[in-house]
């Protein structure tokens, strides 16, 4: 609640946050702690213990085990994601702002409806489509759906900006003389530059996340990403959890980065995702 | 080994007028390997004579993949044939398999599990029946041992030849325990049941099974079964003749189950434990037994090699004193197999070089060296001598003197059943089900 | 203007094809290889008379309810709270949205360990929270509890980060109004906050329950669907008729089940608040 209301402590928000401190801090924690320790001090100290060896030799063990092939991976996915949506949704969310054809009305329903398909629910046919256009086992095959299951909500997060934008503006550009694509390229795109950080951290974290359409589109192991590599380890490593958690921490590690670094940014892109 | 692959499945989408223009834009057809059209056809089977490319799908693993390849070599080097050897790895294989079966980029001769796993290709005509080439060459058939041999039947033809490591299911004993209580390693069900009973005492797990897997189970499953009632019960089943899931040993077997489990045989907390962490609970001397596949030495060897030195026992599973099943009967992987594809333009060349190279001392013995043990027959003189000799002599014998050797269940059985089956068996363990909800279970999903 | 049209074939191709595609593969047999072979209503027939279908329904749905009861109490009390500005919940918002950095994959794995009862926490910690043995994952409540309490750990961040960023906008003068009346904290949360919060209530609920409906990594790496199927919910038993035992079109009746389901239940939501009132919100995101 905002601190104009009262001066007097909340003890009760402040002991659910105390609470909830507790249940997000131990788990991420311990996977510090124990992925900076070896196999054997992880077994001596137990579990709840702090042990009495620090190292790094798990990172070189991960990376060793292909994982900076699984990062690249993803990244690529990641980027072409992100790319590709912006490229669909931009031009579009523009149509649909500014155009009268019925088209364009259709097309926002369309996707507003598309809201409601879950991505498993359709894997089968995906799997036969992906197939079919000779795409499997590639990482365009993880990008394609990706894209298609983020972009209902990206052009509603964008066409609910573009909106903003004042009418008077495009007007005024249209009786400069300007076409359609310069207005859409020298003003809306920087005018709605919030809504475009929203899109990226969104399309972004969830190709990143990705780890149902990798399953099932990729089978080489030189092409896996890091969910799927992540899984790959939680055999390969069995009883050796210090090296598991250290494959978990670095798999979060750059978005980790991007969190210290630009916090604010990702923070508004993610609010921005479910409405203001 | 990673070719662009088409599935020409576009009659199907363009049926349905469904987006057939965007596909057909990216659908691309791959032409690359159109060497199999090429290839000569010849019916003597001599690679000197033929030509084309051969393509040879197997499991990726780093040990075998090189023995395949020295022994394509062997047979195809110098000839006109172009022996490619595609490796896949394990998890994707299947899939891969299964993509691919019946397109232009299938396999000449390709790795197998036998059983329900080329079922569904056997019955689509896609697999060559090699009956007919056994039969007329005693000396081919006689080379592998029978029963491993037999397992790869399917509707009573041989579709599959022995291509490397047997992978018997048998007990692992951590001998450290069993001198703390003063016992010896069990060999008949009475002394496992009075170990299982002491181990509990004294606060140790008996038993160590990975049960969250679910499949670890099914072992338990596979030798009560057969020792209590005989390999036919468990054929009855796989082939829908018979009691099927009804006989009265399916019921002895989920009764003593559940009395195990009451013992406290698997621990209080077996339902949580991965099979990755089950080996670790016995080389760390928190239980005392183990019910594994023969692979499980060669993770004993790497993470615990200590544990193999100086506390490591094995066996077989305990006879059952009042069972009806013969005590040396052998549940597990038979082998692996190598099939042949019917469509296979270089059939007859692909069928010699199975003939000669599967069972040749070459073969065999750098199969031996990276730690396979082959279904050969008559291959203890070369396993003398071998840095494990102990255990592969072990191994060798168990398979080569059983009488039956039993596909594990859930490769055996028709592949949608096997999951509700795994998940029935897993709510035995947990006193879920009782044997007649067990049966129920079954019947309910083979119908 | 063609501007539109690009995302509408791309998202026709690979979102509503596929929609249409999974109802028609229901009625055909389809290995994943060869012919697709029309099957007619065999495998609605057997759908119906199966046991774990209805199981697994009823586990998706129990999952669902538990979840919605239980992350969307935490996420707006967190959420409101965050909203305030001192400087000690500025840092403790930071680590409050750490989870949000994790992928499902990673945080599965992680709890995966957690709750090993021989290597993990499960052995300690299991008897604090009623399970001696530390066999937790081997129960079948146990099992259910750790996948809701697993989605809550992952989503309750970002959830209370729709209620923060709407907590803040709700506009001062009526606290301001209400402490003149004099009410209390907990009247004005009552009074003021909660209804201010009612559009975010519902986006962040259809996110949260279609969500729910499609939990699988979690079971996949954490339980498996264990035990004996005390998690196979509905996206699992299609994963695993399609892609274990490559029974295409089976796999396609079962997702056509859960399509139908997750519509019904965002269209309930949507109806339940009002339809409008939704699509403006929506619109004005």
């Amino acid at each position: 609640m905002p601190s104009t209301s009262t001066a007097r402590p909340n003890w009760l928000a402040g002991g659910l946050s105390a609470v909830w401190l507790v249940v997000v801090g131990v788990p991420i924690l311990s996977m510090i702690v124990w992925g900076l320790t070896t196999e054997q001090a992880f077994r001596d100290a137990g579990p709840l213990a702090v042990p009495q060896v620090w190292t790094l030799g798990n990172v070189t063990e991960v990376i060793d085990r292909g994982f900076l092939d699984y990062y690249w991976n993803t990244a690529v996915v990641t980027v072409g994601s992100i790319l590709l949506s912006l490229v669909l949704a931009v031009p579009a969310a523009y149509a649909i702002v500014r155009s009268k054809s019925w088209v364009a009305g259709a097309s926002f329903r369309m996707f507003l409806l598309g809201l409601a398909i879950p991505a498993q629910a359709v894997i089968v046919p995906l799997y036969l489509i992906i197939t079919e256009m000779g795409l499997y086992d590639t990482l365009i095959a993880v990008i394609l759906p990706t894209v298609a299951f983020t972009l209902p909500l990206v052009i509603l997060i964008l066409s609910g900006a573009l909106r903003d934008v004042p009418r008077d503006m495009y007007e005024a550009m249209t009786l400069d003389g300007a076409g359609s694509l310069r207005i859409l390229l020298s003003a809306v795109v920087p005018m709605s530059r919030g809504s475009i950080s929203a899109v990226c951290v969104f399309v972004g974290l969830t190709a990143w996340n990705s780890f149902i359409f990798p399953l099932i589109f990729i089978r080489d192991e030189s092409k896996t990403m890091v969910t799927l590599g992540l899984r790959e380890f939680q055999q390969e490593f069995a009883v050796d959890i210090p090296g598991l958690m250290m494959a978990v921490l670095l798999s979060a590690v750059p978005v980790f980065l991007l969190y210290v670094f630009a916090r604010r940014w990702l923070i508004a892109g993610l609010a921005g995702v479910g409405g203001k | 080994m990673t070719a662009p692959r088409t599935i020409p499945r576009r009659t199907f989408l363009a049926a349905l007028g469904a987006g057939a223009t965007a596909l057909a834009t990216t659908s691309c057809s791959d032409d690359s390997n159109g060497s199999q059209a090429a290839a000569d056809l010849d019916s003597a089977g001599d690679p000197a004579q033929a030509s084309g490319e051969l393509d040879v799908w197997v499991l990726q693993e780093d040990a075998v993949n090189p023995v395949s390849r020295a022994s394509l070599d062997r047979f195809f080097g110098g000839t006109d044939v172009k022996a490619n050897l595609i490796t896949e790895p394990n998890e994707s294989y299947r899939d891969v398999l299964q993509t691919i079966i019946d397109q232009d980029e299938r396999p000449d001769i390709f790795f197998n599990w036998g059983g329900g796993s080329i079922r569904s290709y056997v019955r689509a005509g896609l697999v060559e029946d090699l009956t007919p080439y056994l039969e007329e060459d005693s000396e081919f058939k006689n080379a592998f041992l029978q029963s491993v041999l037999q397992a790869g039947q399917i509707d009573g033809a041989y579709y599959g030849i022995p291509m490397r490591t047997m992978q018997p299911k048998l007990m692992f004993y951590n001998t450290a325990l069993f001198d703390q209580v003063g016992l010896e390693v069990p060999t008949t069900w009475q002394d496992f049941l009075d170990a299982v009973d002491a181990f509990a005492a004294e606060d140790i797990t008996p038993v160590a099974v990975g049960a969250a897997d679910q499949w670890p189970l099914l072992m338990w499953f596979e030798y009560l079964t057969d020792r209590l009632g005989g390999a036919q019960v468990f054929q009855d089943i796989a082939e829908g003749t018979g009691e099927g899931w009804a006989h009265p040993a399916i019921t002895r077997t989920v009764e003593t189950i559940r009395d195990l489990v009451d013992r406290g045989a698997f621990g209080d907390a077996f339902a949580s434990v991965a099979y990755d962490d089950s080996g670790p609970l016995l080389s760390d001397g928190r239980a005392a037994m183990m019910l594994s596949g023969s692979w499980e030495y060669t993770n004993f060897l790497e993470d615990a090699p200590g544990f193999v030195t100086n506390s490591l026992a094995w066996g077989p599973f305990p006879a059952l004193e009042d069972g009806e099943g013969d005590p040396e009967n052998v549940a597990g992987n038979p082998t692996n197999y190598f099939s042949v594809h019917a469509d296979s333009p270089l059939k007859e060349v692909a069928i010699n070089y199975l003939k000669q190279e599967m069972a040749s001392d070459t073969y065999v013995q750098d199969l031996l060296d990276v730690g396979d043990i082959p279904a050969v027959a008559n291959i203890e003189t070369l396993i003398e001598g071998h840095e494990h000799e102990e255990y592969f002599g072990f191994v060798y014998a168990m398979a080569a003197n059983a009488p039956n050797f039993q596909l594990s269940w859930d490769q055996a059985i028709a592949r949608p059943q096997a999951q509700p089956m795994l998940e029935a068996m897993e709510n035995v363990f947990l006193g879920n089900l009782d044997a007649e909800g067990f049966v129920q279970a079954n019947e309910d999903a083979a119908s | 203007m063609g501007y539109v049209l690009p995302a509408v074939v791309f998202f026709t191709v690979f979102a509503v094809v596929p929609l249409v595609l999974v109802v028609v593969l229901s009625f055909t047999s389809w290995p994943g290889f060869g012919d697709i072979r029309w099957t007619g209503l065999d495998n609605w027939e057997r759908l119906i008379g199966d046991e774990r279908v209805r199981e697994s329904t009823g586990i998706t749905l129990a999952l669902t309810a538990s979840t919605w009861l239980t992350q969307t109490p935490m996420a707006i009390a967190i959420g409101v709270w965050a909203a305030g500005r001192q400087r000690n919940r500025a840092v403790l918002s930071t680590i409050f949205f750490l989870p949000l950095l994790m992928s499902s994959a990673a945080i599965a794995v992680l709890f995966h360990r957690f709750l090993d009862p021989n290597y993990g926490m499960a052995r300690d910690l299991g008897p604090l929270i009623g399970f001696p043995d530390g066999n937790i994952l081997g129960t079948a409540h146990g099992a259910f509890l750790v996948i809701v309490f697993v989605s809550a750990w992952q989503w309750v961040p970002f959830h209370s980060l729709l209620y923060q960023a709407a907590a803040r906008n709700v506009p001062t003068v009526l606290y301001d109004a209400a402490t003149i009346d004099g009410a209390g904290r907990w009247d004005m949360f009552w009074r003021i906050t909660l209804p201010q919060l009612r559009y975010t209530v519902v986006t962040s609920s259809v996110i949260m329950i279609v969500g729910s409906l499609i939990t699988f990594e979690t079971v996949l790496l954490i339980t498996g669907g264990g035990p004996g199927g005390a998690t196979r919910i509905l996206p699992y038993l299609m994963y695993s008729a399609g892609f274990e035992a490559f029974e295409m079109g089976y796999a396609s009746a079962i997702a056509t089940v859960l399509v139908v389901v997750a519509t019904a239940f965002s269209l309930l939501i949507v109806r339940f608040s009002g339809f409008t009132k939704m699509r403006s919100t929506l619109e004005g995101m």
